[in-house]
């Protein structure tokens, strides 16, 4: 364990230089800038990395030493360094700490690495844009903040993270600033998330209701001892795995409506089915954001947040189910759509989804294990592929549209190879029951037979999963192919042809057609992230297995939490020899090999067929082509109905109602009055008799009534 | 007796008025178009040392002490008398108004062209009265301090506004002043059944439930247009648009948070079993408020309009965290009063920066201003950040507590103000993307100049305080947790 100082360093510092890189560009020019960001952040990942292989080879697990610090807490595993307290109001306490454990640690290794190599990168990715210095203090800003959100020990500093890196993304999403297309895309992600995060908001006004705390360890341990908590008003006292509480019309068990909350802010943040839609537009970020950002880190905050109280979701077996289906309908929808997509980051972007989708529905069913080993592989493999994209797009003049490009092998072999590399692992290539595999192959394969093993236990929607899992390989492995068969192979010219033919208007600059551009190989400094990437794609695999997996329970101690009845993890060692359950084992490798096939003959030896089953424009294509249309269905109620809404508030409900019954009405009806009155002053001395008789008549006839009524 | 702080801190600002009414009539007043900047920098000594001597005050005021502090009485007519007093609450929101004042006032630097003797006069007198109705202890005290401030801001909208200020200044006056004539009534009352209009007797004092009921209504009134809570908050949007930079900040900033005062001050410790059963009512408008105030904002074509209705949201949170009637949600609303004052004031301030450069409101007419203006570009994304509630910003703590309290009470009203959360991210941030991001299609923006030394003077201020409230919001709770307790404890006791 490291002391409290790096623990300081790594999370304050890329903070710190985000701070002077934003604040003080102006004297440090943008080398300045981007040498502090980078450095900082470099070490920041070289410290956390040391920090995972002490934790996983070093034997330390859990009891940890502090360094001389008096203030530092141990508890159930984690290591908390308390900062200052933030909220004090009544029993409502959230401090500013750091607080380490497996999961956060995994998670900081995870983050500082990848960002390291992102930062490296963008030195040359960057190299000609004008705003340098504030692009590399977006980039720490968004490290701080997501290092922020993994180390928080309570709910508040993990919200405060949480929409920190939404801000973040909002910003980099939006960095090219005078085009329309990126502005539109940064709103949306931006507002998307806030759906998410009044599920999240909600689920932590439920938890301080039932608990009385917003600290994780108070909330996790009541629940895994079962402890009888008081929720404050509403519901009534009782051991917490039966409290129930009354939401809007329901009355519903605590920990499930807390479970659906605390998901539905996941679901946001990780782009699933409902909430799905801001990922792909967000591409129009710079692409090494969408590597750091929309791959490796910022999205996998939902599958982070759910296994970080996974003691919730184990006593809150719908919420749970919940979680598997969307995770697997998300897995299989933007596979679907992925294989139908014509711009390379766009096909990653749902590749993205789709994987996300696996994590969920593995911890949906109770592998949390699972769950936060392929975040792990993942992040390293995904970074790659958009790295490589990247390289791609650097290197053919900001062609994004892989109509247009086609036989860049020759021309960018390193690229290439990287990408072939970050493919394989995607895909999970590896031989079951043996050592031998990249990285997505250990840590996918563990999803689908967890899958498959809690399906036997008669988990809810388990079994779907699991066919949803090997299914989406199948499309994974196709449309991983067709993304390197279109990109890298065929010949220039014969692309060129097919675009043209194509008549795509859409907003690509069309720079690759220029030939006096040819597309060339990528800088060393931007190669050099791409061959670190390459490592973890092909060994984070083999080499976290045992411990972050098979034998996870030393790793994850009580971290990640396992009620008595879920065994899924044992179970599929169980199964792992019984010859009835091979093909299970097998299945993920057989359809893999049968998506390489497909691509490889519709893409690679018979390159017309893929264009031709496009053109077509069959029902299918054109469902999958415009993504299911969700914007369109989105457009046409939310968005239009919110509008009209406000149109209809604004200009009938202030002005006419309000305004003309309220103000306006009463002044016009006072000069209404008043001109009466004035009417009725003639000037004719009987008209003012007339009523000064009458008045007198009628108050007589009062008075005396009522002194008759006296009497 | 002590040195009378209180008194010294409310009428520091009328004789500076005064001062310089006297000095300007002596020196023989010029024509009244004549622009003499002196006369503002007077103003703002005279408010600058206001603010300092509530700072003397604050470092007087015992934070553990819940009970009203650094009372003054001075006898005035029958039972009536002038008393002053103050406990956290009061502080926080005097210390508020001595804040935003000076920079109202350097705000209106260049940008005020005529009267402006007769200009800073109206605003250090509405100072003083504002300070007073913080202060005052006794109800016809208070009145006359509540309704007196409407003059003044009265004068300012319709002597400094926009093309339409006539109609937005008596909309303002119609609308305060038929809420505050129901109060009148009330307070009439109250003073002949308790025989007194001193707050303190009036706190014991049981008022029967049926009185309370009346009585809690004629507060409500008048309280309610204040904040303004919907339906009758049509008067704030016509105000701001047409009242001069520094009227905004002051009215946005200052004069809604009476609003949620005078509900703390008066509302919930004197008529206990009328919040209660007002209470659902309460929740209702106050989420129907936060819905559609901000879906209009939303669809605003001029910025003050929609920083305007985007203040009525934000007040529906103030009025949730009170009438949860728990001490996260008092503590949020009191907060929340703060830091909108801090937020809010800061927009209003923002968008003069480019109003006094372009003379225009339209959203339209801006775009791609982040290519001339950075650093005005990077202060609007701090408070519109801080507007939307984000984490780290005084707006997150607020929000968040308010609904916190109000989920205790009903999952309806923190679930309606929640889905506000949401919205608040549409409209700023499209009034964000409209007016600074995009190309420059406006031959005018062009040649736009980054924010001055003047206007950095009076927003960054404002930005340290959103980031150091957001980070540190415990140095307000701690001010003002005694008395939160208190008022929750007279709801409670009766």
């Amino acid at each position: 364990m490291l002391s409290d100082t790096a623990l300081l360093f790594i999370v304050l510092a890329p903070g710190l230089a985000a701070l002077i890189a934003g604040l003080f560009q102006r004297f440090i020019g943008d080398r300045g800038a981007m040498i502090i960001t980078t450095a900082t952040v470099g070490m920041a990942g070289l410290l956390s990395m040391i920090q995972l292989f002490q934790f996983t080879f070093g034997g330390d697990h859990g009891a940890s030493t502090a360094h001389g610090a008096e203030h530092a807490v141990e508890h159930a595993g984690a290591h908390i360094v308390h900062l200052m307290t933030w909220i004090d109001v009544g029993h409502f306490k959230a401090d500013w700490a750091i607080r380490v454990d497996a999961l956060s640690i995994v998670m900081m290794a995870v983050i500082t690495s990848v960002s390291a190599l992102v930062h490296l990168y963008s030195w040359g990715y960057m190299s000609e844009d004008p705003h340098r210095a504030r692009f590399f203090s977006y980039l720490s800003l968004f490290t701080f903040t997501m290092l922020m959100l993994v180390s928080a020990d309570n709910f508040i500093q993990l919200f405060f993270g949480w929409e920190g890196v939404g801000l973040v993304s909002y910003l980099l999403i939006g960095f090219w600033y005078t085009k329309p297309a990126p502005n539109d895309a940064s709103i949306k992600a931006f507002v998307t998330n806030r759906v998410g995060d009044f599920g999240l908001a909600l689920g932590i006004m439920a938890v301080f209701l039932v608990f009385g705390s917003v600290e994780f360890e108070t909330v996790l341990a009541a629940v895994k001892h079962n402890d009888v908590v008081a929720p404050l008003a509403l519901a009534a006292e009782g051991p917490v795995r039966d409290v129930m509480m009354p939401f809007l019309w329901m009355n519903v068990p605590a920990l499930e409506l807390i479970g659906v909350l605390l998901f539905i802010g996941a679901m946001g943040k990780s782009a699933q089915f409902f909430l799905h839609v801001w990922l792909p537009d967000a591409m129009e970020g710079p692409t090494p954001v969408s590597a750091l950002i929309h791959a490796a880190t910022m999205v996998t905050a939902g599958v982070y947040l759910v296994c970080l109280v996974s003691p919730i979701y184990e006593y809150a077996p719908n919420a749970a189910a919940m979680i598997a289906l969307i995770g697997a309908v998300t897995a299989i929808y933007a596979a679907t759509v992925g294989m139908a997509q014509n711009d390379i980051k766009r096909v990653i972007a749902y590749s993205t989804c789709s994987q996300l989708g696996y994590m969920f529905f593995a911890a949906g069913v109770g592998a949390y294990e699972a769950a936060m080993f392929h975040l792990f592989t993942h992040a390293f493999f995904k970074a790659l592929l958009f790295l490589g994209a990247g390289s791609v797009i650097h290197g053919s003049h900001h062609e994004q549209d892989m109509r247009r490009m086609g036989g860049l092998a020759r021309l960018m072999p390193l690229t290439y190879a990287a990408m072939l590399i970050g493919t394989v692992a995607i895909i999970g290539l590896g031989i079951p029951h043996t050592t031998f595999g990249f990285s997505g192959f250990f840590s996918k394969d563990a999803i689908i037979e967890s899958a498959f093993a809690a399906g036997t236990a008669g988990v809810s929607f388990s079994q779907f999963a699991f066919w949803v899992g090997i299914l989406a390989a199948l499309l994974t492995s196709f449309y991983s192919w067709r993304l390197i068969y279109m990109t890298f192979h065929g010949s220039r010219a014969e692309t060129h042809d097919e675009a043209g033919h194509d008549d795509v208007a859409d907003g690509h600059d069309g720079h690759g057609h220029d030939h006096h551009h040819e597309p060339h190989e990528s800088p060393w400094v931007m190669l050099v992230p791409l061959a670190f990437l390459s490592i973890g794609a092909m060994f984070a695999g083999v080499t976290f297995y045992d411990p972050m997996f098979h034998h996870g329970d030393a790793f994850w101690g009580e971290v990640l939490y396992r009620s008595a009845d879920n065994h899924v993890i044992h179970d599929i060692d169980k199964l792992k020899y019984k010859p009835e359950y091979a093909w299970v084992f097998w299945a993920p490798l057989f359809v893999t090999i049968i998506g390489f096939l497909i691509a490889t003959f519709t893409y690679l030896f018979n390159r017309g067929v893929g264009k031709r089953v496009a053109d077509s424009g069959g029902p299918l294509h054109s469902m999958f082509a415009n993504k299911w249309f969700f914007d369109e269905i989105y457009n046409a109620t939310l968005i239009r109905g919110a509008r009209g809404l406000g149109d209809v508030f604004w200009k009938t409900g202030d002005k006419k109602i309000i305004d003309g019954l309220g103000p306006d009405g009463v002044s016009s009806l006072v000069r209404w009055g008043s001109r009466r009155l004035s009417a009725m002053h003639t000037g004719y001395l009987y008209h003012y008799a007339f009523v000064i008789i009458g008045a007198a008549l009628i108050f007589g006839a009062i008075l005396f009534w009522r002194m008759g009524g006296a009497g | 007796m002590d040195f009378p702080i209180l008194s010294a801190v409310t009428f520091l600002p009328l004789a500076g008025a005064v001062l310089i009414m006297l000095v300007r009539s002596l020196a023989g007043s010029t024509s009244e178009d004549t622009v003499d900047n002196r006369v503002l920098y007077c103003g703002v000594v005279f408010s600058i040392a206001t603010f300092l001597v509530s700072l003397v005050m604050l470092f007087g005021f015992d934070r553990d002490n819940p009970a009203y502090q650094m009372t003054e009485q001075i006898d005035w007519f029958s039972e009536i008398s002038y008393k002053m007093g103050v406990d956290g609450l009061s502080v926080s929101l005097i210390l508020l108004t001595t804040f935003l004042t000076p920079i109202a006032l350097i705000a209106s630097l260049g940008s005020i062209q005529h009267r402006l003797t007769e200009y800073v006069v109206a605003f250090l007198i509405l100072e003083t009265f504002m300070i007073g109705v913080f202060c005052a202890l006794d109800l016809i005290l208070f009145y006359v301090f509540f309704e007196a401030g409407l003059i003044p801001m009265f004068i300012i909208i319709g002597v400094w506004g926009g093309v339409d200020r006539i109609y937005a200044s008596f909309k303002f006056f119609l609308y305060t002043l038929l809420g505050s004539l129901f109060m009148l009534a009330a307070i009439v009352y109250m003073y002949l059944s308790a025989g007194s209009s001193d707050v303190v007797i009036l706190e014991n004092f049981e008022f029967g439930t049926g009185a309370q009921t009346w009585l809690w209504l004629a507060f409500f009134a008048s309280f309610a247009v204040k904040l303004p809570m919907w339906p009758v908050h049509t008067w704030l949007p016509d105000a701001h648009v047409q009242a001069p930079t520094a009227g905004s900040v002051i009215l946005a900033g200052v004069l809604l948070k009476m609003g949620g005062y005078g509900l703390l001050r008066f509302s919930l410790p004197m008529f206990p079993d009328a919040s209660e059963l007002f209470q659902p009512m309460v929740f209702v408008l106050s989420v129907i408020a936060i819905v559609y105030a901000s879906l209009v904002a939303w669809r605003q074509t001029d910025m003050k309009k929609l920083i305007a209705y985007s203040s009525v949201a934000h007040m529906g949170f103030v009025t949730l965290g009170i009438f949860s009637f728990t001490e996260i949600g008092v503590q949020g609303a009191v907060f929340q009063m703060l830091s909108h004052g801090l937020i809010s004031g800061a927009l209003f301030l923002i968008v003069g920066v480019v109003y006094d450069r372009m003379h225009t409101r339209e959203i339209s007419a801006y775009g791609g201003l982040v290519s001339r203006m950075p650093i005005y570009a990077s202060l609007f994304m701090l408070f519109t950040m801080a507007n939307v509630g984000l984490p780290g910003t005084s707006g997150f703590v607020g929000e968040i507590l308010t609904m916190v309290g109000a989920f205790q009470a009903s999952t309806w009203a923190a679930a309606g103000a929640a889905l506000g959360v949401i919205f608040s991210a549409i409209y700023m941030l499209t009034l964000y993307r409209r007016t600074v991001f995009g190309e420059i299609t406006n031959p005018d923006v062009d040649v736009l100049k980054d924010v001055n030394f003047k206007e950095l003077v009076c927003l960054v201020p404002l930005a340290i305080g959103t980031l150091l409230f957001g980070v540190m919001p415990n140095l307000i709770f701690d001010l003002t947790r005694e008395s939160s307790l208190r008022v929750l404890a007279m709801m409670a006791g009766g």
